[in-house]
């Protein structure tokens, strides 16, 4: 089957690659651009660990076709670090201890970045609501919203 | 899971949808936000040689009012919708199902004419390939029987979309466009009460838009479901009423939602729909929750419906 030019920026790069039409998202950022970030756990769009934000929106990158893309803009967990120095929401999870295995952290985290980009000052509820979109199998998501208030409050 | 080898195609207009549609001689499917379809392809349980991306086509993506209707473009997100002033004063019910479907993530990404068209759902069908295999191929999948009920001549996969219970409590009406042209309809038409082809579109048909009048109502949408986020209604209540008269749609149980139209609605209406509804409600045990307890549910979540809708006029 005849592959597919496809361009889009990936944390502020562009990059152009040629790939399969029933290549999703995850595939291409996981297998061609090496960002590992984003985790394929459940492949069916419930879990979130392959959450990514385009053009501002959280996507599940695995129900994503890579040619959906074409134009837009990605941004990956590996896109949050400026200048050697990490966002407010990876610091704010270190610090409450809102990680445990890890597996979810990066869709979390994104998902978070998505709220928080719309919503400057969001309430408890309204971030619990959010957090809910992805899955956490071990840690209970206390510590994961306390991450996201703390986060809020730091970057305002 | 990795997903089989089908084409890609853009199209930036309705025309071009189609033609599509007819240059792979109907073997597509069209896309839209992907959230039903995508895992429908990755289990094998569509297989189409072309996959046709709807969402560049720009007059999918507008709400505007004209002659008394709200007109919603097929391609407009749950969430853009849920946002939408006009929805949240006019149409309670439907701000509430908006709400409640799966979570935030995914109503930015699903949109309202492909939650209407989404798949029924079955425990013994959403299941990939191999699983199927095994098990061997129930009507839905080609085969002659159905793997839940023995013997049973139908087949009971549960239709799941939570929007369109409220858009039929609404009395909303759907506009198709396809090979043959331009139709519309009302949204109870698109059932065809086979669980195996659930919809009477004609082959090659997009829906385009959906219409609700333009009347302010009163109106609630129960789900029962097991974790208050990214799952599908079990069980769906969605009344709304306007003055004295209004509708009651059960879904979320077997192919083809249920509506119940009421009239000089009193004390009594509510009492006498659940009563109906719970006679008329067949469930099966193809989904988490046991039938006997979806079927208890269902007069349950009507009277909780009532309650807020009648309590809200006070």
């Amino acid at each position: 089957m005849k592959t597919m030019k496809v361009t889009f920026r990936v944390n502020d790069e562009k990059v152009t690659l040629q790939v399969r039409p029933y290549e999703t998202l995850l595939e291409t950022l996981r297998e061609r651009l090496d960002l590992i970030g984003a985790k394929e756990a459940c492949g069916m769009g419930a879990c979130g660990a392959c959450t990514v934000v385009v053009n501002g929106i959280p996507l599940r990158s695995c129900l994503v076709l890579t040619p959906e893309v074409d134009g837009a803009s990605v941004t990956t967990v590996e896109g949050l670090r400026k200048d050697g120095k990490l966002h407010p929401l990876q610091e704010a999870f270190m610090e409450k201890g809102a990680v445990q295995c890890g597996f979810c952290t990066s869709g979390m985290i994104l998902t978070a970045k998505a709220l928080l980009d719309r919503n400057k000052r969001p309430t408890k509820k309204e971030i619990t609501k959010t957090i809910s979109s992805n899955i956490c199998r071990c840690t209970g998501y206390k510590k994961i919203v306390e991450a996201v208030e703390e986060a809020a409050k730091k970057s305002v | 899971m990795i997903l089989p080898k089908f084409e890609y195609k853009k199209a930036e207009n309705i025309a071009k949808a189609i033609a599509f549609y007819e240059r792979y001689n109907g073997k597509v499917r069209y896309l839209a936000g992907g959230t039903d379809l995508i895992p429908l392809v990755k289990l094998r349980l569509s297989t189409p040689m072309a996959i046709i991306d709807l969402k560049g086509i720009e007059e999918l993506k507008a709400i505007s009012h004209q002659g008394g209707w709200l007109l919603i473009g097929a391609n407009v997100t749950l969430f853009e919708l849920k946002n939408n002033d006009t929805v949240r004063e006019y149409f309670p019910a439907l701000y509430e199902s908006l709400d409640a479907t799966s979570c935030e993530t995914l109503q930015m990404r699903g949109t309202i004419g492909g939650n209407i068209l989404q798949d029924t759902r079955c425990l013994l069908y959403n299941q990939s390939l191999e699983w199927r295999t095994a098990r061997g191929f129930c009507f839905k999948m080609g085969g002659e029987t159905c793997n839940v009920v023995p013997n049973a001549r139908a087949c009971f996969s549960n239709y799941c979309s939570d929007n369109a219970l409220s858009l039929m409590a609404l009395s909303a009406s759907v506009k198709l466009a396809g090979p043959q042209g331009e139709r519309k309809m009302r949204l109870e038409k698109i059932f065809s009460g086979d669980g195996r082809n659930p919809f009477t579109l004609m082959p090659g048909e997009v829906l385009t838009e959906i219409l609700i009048p333009m009347k302010r109502s009163k109106g609630a949408y129960k789900k029962l479901r097991v974790r208050d986020s990214i799952d599908y209604p079990l069980l769906g209540v969605a009344v709304s009423i306007k003055g004295n008269t209004g509708k009651v749609c059960v879904g979320g149980i077997g192919p083809t939602p249920l509506v119940y139209n009421l009239k000089n609605i009193n004390d009594s209406t509510f009492k006498d729909v659940a009563e109906k509804a719970y006679s008329d409600a067949r469930p099966v045990s193809n989904t988490t929750l046991s039938p006997d307890y979806r079927k208890k549910m269902v007069s349950v979540l009507i009277q909780r419906a009532s309650k807020k809708v009648l309590q809200e006029g006070k």
